[in-house]
């Protein structure tokens, strides 16, 4: 699974990664108190500019923006029949701008920067006794390790119901792709205490 | 919370990007495709009940919110959640929670198995669909300013699809408590 994470040495990918998103939440309440097309219209451009300032091929933005084209576009087909032509721009250019402007600083910021981040902000949690911080970075990379292996374990399964003659049905292969996969939770576990890595609790 | 509930929680959060990643299934009797990704969603509260559940779900959210591409299509990063359909992602996490708090409270291992299949599928319903379509009508409705009767016309051609996932997610939470229960029971 590659991540969405672009390398570069920008003063974008500088930046700490908290503070990247502390000002993402802050353009983005603005982007929703801003109701002038113009000016929504002209902050796309600038979210669109700065990928190309990254380095990052129109293919490339195209890809990572597909996602998002068709809702957005439909949305604003709606407000626009529905309250006027201004109205539909306005969400257009809106809701194109929110995502150009998460998605650079998806494409600037490392999963362990951000994997930092959710810890350091877990901490208070940690200390009303709701989580261990360090449980999210350990998590993240279980679920990481595993997506491949049940993935195999799917094409093993579905395998088995080609060499039966039996077409793959959702229930037969989901049920046995859910208990193969937890049986072996009780395993994971006990290595991961075995090796100390939670410490005490 | 026990290593053993982590390691739960982490690897249902793989089962369900990785049935994102796996082609849609078809299903023999209607001529759709099947996305399993929210499928996934309310597989997690009928099988692991409502704390583990809703932890894979915020999991499965959180690497896509660092920038792993593990929704359905191949999507994530930050722009998910900057998107007019982000309602239906903060949905999911309601969604796993109610359906595995239901399920704990509808479902014991007494009950005979159509009564438990019923149940689930009560869970699942009120869960996957009700508390799902509310989060997402909801917030399409309020960020695009589009008014709930146009957010809901808008998605009303899903819910039937879901309804189905409903009842696959009942079904496969029954044949997974009889095959290796893991539902907390009520004491």
């Amino acid at each position: 699974m590659r991540s969405l994470h672009i390398d570069g040495d920008s003063r974008l990918h500088r930046m700490p990664a908290g503070l990247k998103l502390a000002s993402l939440a802050v353009i983005s309440l603005a982007l929703f108190t801003i109701n002038h097309p113009a000016v929504l219209a002209i902050a796309a451009l600038v979210g669109l500019a700065s990928h190309a300032l990254l380095r990052i091929s129109a293919a490339e933005i195209w890809r990572r923006m597909r996602p998002f084209v068709l809702i957005v576009v439909v949305v604003a087909l709606f407000t626009g029949v529905f309250s006027g032509v201004t109205e539909g721009l306005v969400a257009l250019f809106r809701l194109a701008a929110l995502a150009l402007f998460a998605s650079l600083v998806t494409a600037t910021t490392t999963t362990g920067d951000f994997i930092d981040v959710i810890t350091r902000a877990a901490m208070p949690l940690e200390r009303l006794g709701l989580l261990k911080a360090s449980d999210v970075g350990l998590s993240i990379g279980l679920v990481i390790r595993f997506i491949p292996e049940i993935l195999s374990r799917y094409e093993v399964i579905r395998d088995a119901h080609y060499a039966r003659g039996l077409k793959p049905r959702p229930l037969s292969i989901i049920v046995p792709l859910i208990i193969t996969t937890l049986r072996s939770a009780d395993e994971i576990a006990a290595a991961i205490d075995a090796r100390g890595i939670r410490s005490q609790k | 919370m026990a290593t053993r509930d982590l390691v739960l929680s982490a690897l249902f959060a793989a089962i369900i990007v990785a049935l994102g990643l796996v082609p849609p299934i078809m299903l023999g009797f209607i001529p759709v495709p099947i996305t399993a990704q929210s499928l996934g969603v309310m597989l997690a509260g009928v099988v692991l009940g409502a704390k583990r559940g809703t932890i894979s779900v915020l999991l499965v959210l959180v690497l896509a919110a660092i920038g792993l591409p593990v929704l359905s299509g191949g999507r994530g990063g930050l722009a998910v959640f900057m998107a007019p359909t982000t309602g239906y992602l903060i949905g999911w996490v309601l969604a796993a929670l109610t359906t595995g708090y239901l399920s704990q409270l509808l479902v014991s291992r007494s009950q005979a198995g159509f009564v438990q299949t019923v149940n689930f599928f009560v869970a699942a319903l009120f869960g996957g669909v009700i508390v799902l379509y509310l989060c997402g009508i909801s917030y399409l409705a309020l960020v695009t300013g589009l008014g709930f009767s146009k957010a809901f016309m808008g998605s009303l051609a899903f819910i039937p699809g879901d309804v189905l996932k409903a009842l696959i997610a009942a079904l496969a939470g029954r044949a997974v408590m009889v095959g290796y229960p893991l539902l907390p029971q009520r004491a």
